[in-house]
């Protein structure tokens, strides 16, 4: 039996600078340090007096894309939210607060803060969400496992709709966030939020979500995911490469798959854990998006991959 | 939903290593609390904490790693599944114990290298150790609902079998100790000096544990021997407050009834209660408002806390554990640390052992973020 199709009705990507809208975002030429409360204040329509940066970014995107739907969404939408590094400056914080020589006193709000979930809840309690809210912590795959848990969740009827985001803050010495995520020198640290919002009804879409997969460690993935493109048997097929697959990946996929367009975002965001919220996003909600099936992929450290296929609709 | 079945649990726990010393120490009734000057948060600051044995699990990430493999192997061998079975098996993680494992790394930076970083791990890397020790080539994930986390992790994990995108599933949640998140709560005064007596007049607060559990689970086969049934269950946001219910047990009480609806059991066919019991002032008044707010006749029930301590993200692993445990056995353990009934909640959680009877429980697991997760667990 068919799956039943998942569709795509809003989508935001919000990158370093806090610029969220497409025509307006540039390519990043170094690292950036945000401040987001204007953003906050001015989407939010006051500030976030107990959140973190992270808390900001989260919140931003998800009142940003449920904006989009033109109406409040039903009470019983669920919420799916990942992050690779969650809290990370919080933690910091806190560690330095309690660990010598620290004075060993946590901050209440730092150490309220430093929970990863507390994104998902300032982001749930922005929009109006009740239901299910779930943070998915999988380094670089957070958000594709969120994604998979909400489409899953969707296809079954468990959930009308579904607000999915991903957020990842950067975090300063430049060196220790390079060295935490195992990057070279000349790329540049992002962060960022990406949401879309899901739905089974076909009417006024922007896109239809097609998959998720993932291919396990143990298995030639680069292989299977060639094939797996090639059998939707399409002329003309972007792929949007997430921060961990590599140039010689990139060129032995357009090696296998001629005609396959290479659509880069990382120039937009940098790179952080769950970037592939932003670039999925940005696929849509570009100015000079182009109908057509685009596909997203990543790989973890382990060299377990996953896939994301989704048709972006004609406007 | 389609209903589960639990074939096997394992655990490491203040008690031990082992189920068996876990309903030992149940039976016996002692709460297991000691200081832990190790961890030296400020004088001011000492509290009593319920640790497993650190000499044989050290506060670092091979000590947990082995706390969670020993906890795998333990529910493996209770539900006789072998290696060549796990092939097709998820692994569903609750928490990460990265705060903890980056507590440690800096404490022994700052004695080699003052003002160094560590690298500190990803929340996703023992998740990833364990799926590749155990060959595990289903869906691998990690939770971070808070208190929530590993109650998540069992919905999910049923989520996952039932729907068949793995033959079965591995739920393991895990929590270590470390003076941050002591130092946390008690800047927001929720430790309680003399250990968690939850739904207590004189309750102020938990006091923190550690452990591992894990359980494996699997759908249900007509004829096959199962611990428990997974019957139904919820797991929902309330929005009140990030690190309060919402006082009139709302929010709580709309994730018990949707659980309570997707097992299909109504609230009166409920045989008794697993509440949270953090044995916080706010939280507890809130659940028992939910509870008597869900059930016209409140039935019995019970809380864990006081035993081995709030494990936080591990609890929905360690205590459905705990409870299902004793069960097998024939009773329902009573409240530790509970002694006087809290006029303004007007309920007494159980005392005395409550002989089991067949049927439908409720398990209940709430955390920071307004995460709520409700299980209904069929036995007999």
């Amino acid at each position: 039996m068919a799956e039943a199709p998942i569709y795509i009705h809003a989508a935001v990507a919000l990158g370093p600078g806090a610029v969220p809208a497409g025509a307006q975002r540039q390519v990043l030429v170094h690292d950036l340090e945000t401040d987001l409360r204007p953003l906050v204040r001015q989407v939010l329509g006051q500030a976030l007096r107990q959140g973190s940066h992270f808390v900001e970014l989260a919140a931003i995107g998800a009142k940003l894309c449920l904006g989009q739907i033109g109406k409040p969404a039903a009470a019983d939408t669920a919420l799916y939210f990942g992050t690779g590094l969650g809290q990370i400056r919080k933690t910091e914080s806190l560690l330095d607060q309690v660990l010598p020589p620290g004075s060993g006193f946590a901050a209440p709000f730092d150490f309220i803060n430093a929970s990863p979930n507390m994104a998902a809840f300032h982001a749930a309690a922005a929009v109006g969400l009740s239901a299910r809210n779930l943070t998915v912590a999988q380094d670089e795959l957070s958000f594709e496992r969120a994604l998979d848990l909400a489409i899953s969740d969707l296809r079954r009827g468990v959930t009308p709709a579904a607000l999915v985001g991903g957020a990842d803050e950067n975090f300063f010495p430049r060196a220790d966030y390079l060295r935490r995520l195992a990057l070279h020198d000349d790329e540049i640290m992002g962060e960022g939020s990406g949401w879309l919002f899901l739905d089974r009804d076909a009417n006024g879409a922007r896109g239809e979500l097609l998959c998720v997969e993932r291919y396990g460690t143990g298995q030639n993935w680069l292989d299977a995911v060639g094939r797996r493109i090639a059998a939707w048997g399409e002329a003309a097929i972007r792929l949007v490469p997430g921060f961990r697959l590599s140039i010689a990946e990139i060129a032995a996929l357009r090696e296998a798959l001629p005609g396959l367009l290479v659509v880069p975002y990382l120039p937009y965001c940098g790179v952080y854990p769950t970037a592939a919220a932003f670039g999925i996003a940005m696929c849509l909600e570009s100015a000079s998006v182009q109908p057509g099936l685009y596909v997203h992929l990543n790989r973890n450290a382990q060299d377990e991959a996953m896939l994301v296929a989704l048709r972006v609709l004609k406007a | 939903m389609a209903s589960v079945a639990i074939r096997g649990y394992g655990i490491v726990s203040a008690y031990g290593e082992g189920v068996a010393a876990l309903r030992a120490g149940l039976a016996a009734g002692a709460p297991v609390l000691a200081p832990l000057p190790a961890l030296a948060p400020p004088a001011d600051r000492q509290a009593l904490v319920s640790a497993v044995n650190h000499a044989r699990f050290p506060l670092h990430p091979d000590g947990t790693g082995a706390m969670a493999r020993l906890a795998i192997e333990e529910a493996l061998a209770m539900a006789g599944i072998g290696a060549e079975e796990l092939r097709d098996c998820a692994l569903v993680v609750g928490g990460s114990a990265m705060l903890a494992h980056a507590e440690q790394a800096s404490r022994e930076l700052y004695r080699t290298e003052p003002g160094r970083r560590p690298r500190l791990e990803q929340p996703g890397t023992l998740t990833h150790e364990l799926a590749k020790h155990f060959d595990l080539r289903g869906p691998t994930l990690t939770l971070s609902t808070a208190c929530a986390s590993s109650a998540n992790a069992i919905l999910v994990a049923r989520d996952l079998v039932a729907r068949r995108r793995a033959a079965r599933a591995l739920v393991v949640g895990i929590e270590r100790l470390c003076a941050t998140t002591l130092s946390g709560f008690s800047s927001l005064m929720l430790l309680d000096p003399n250990g968690c007596r939850p739904f207590d007049v004189n309750r102020r607060g938990l006091h923190f544990g550690e452990g591992v559990g894990a359980l494996l689970i699997e759908k249900e086969h007509a004829g096959e021997p199962r611990l428990a049934r997974l019957a139904g269950g919820a797991s929902l946001c309330d929005v009140h407050h990030p690190t309060r219910a919402d006082p009139d047990g709302s929010g709580m009480a709309r994730c018990i009834h949707q659980a309570l609806h997707d097992a299909v059991v109504p609230a009166e066919a409920i045989v008794a209660v697993k509440a949270h019991g953090t044995g916080s002032s706010d939280s507890d008044a809130a659940e028992a408002a939910a509870m008597r707010s869900v059930f016209a006749t409140m039935p019995p029930f019970t809380a864990l806390k006081g035993y081995f301590g709030h494990t936080l993200a591990a609890c929905g692993a360690t205590e459905t554990i705990a409870f299902l445990a004793p069960i097998k056995e024939g009773s329902i353990p009573p409240t530790a640390g509970f002694e006087t009934v809290d006029p303004e909640i007007g309920l007494s959680p159980l005392r005395q052992p409550l002989p089991v009877q067949a049927g439908n429980y409720l398990l209940n697991y709430f955390g920071f973020g307004g995460n709520c997760a409700s299980l209904v667990i069929a036995h007999g």
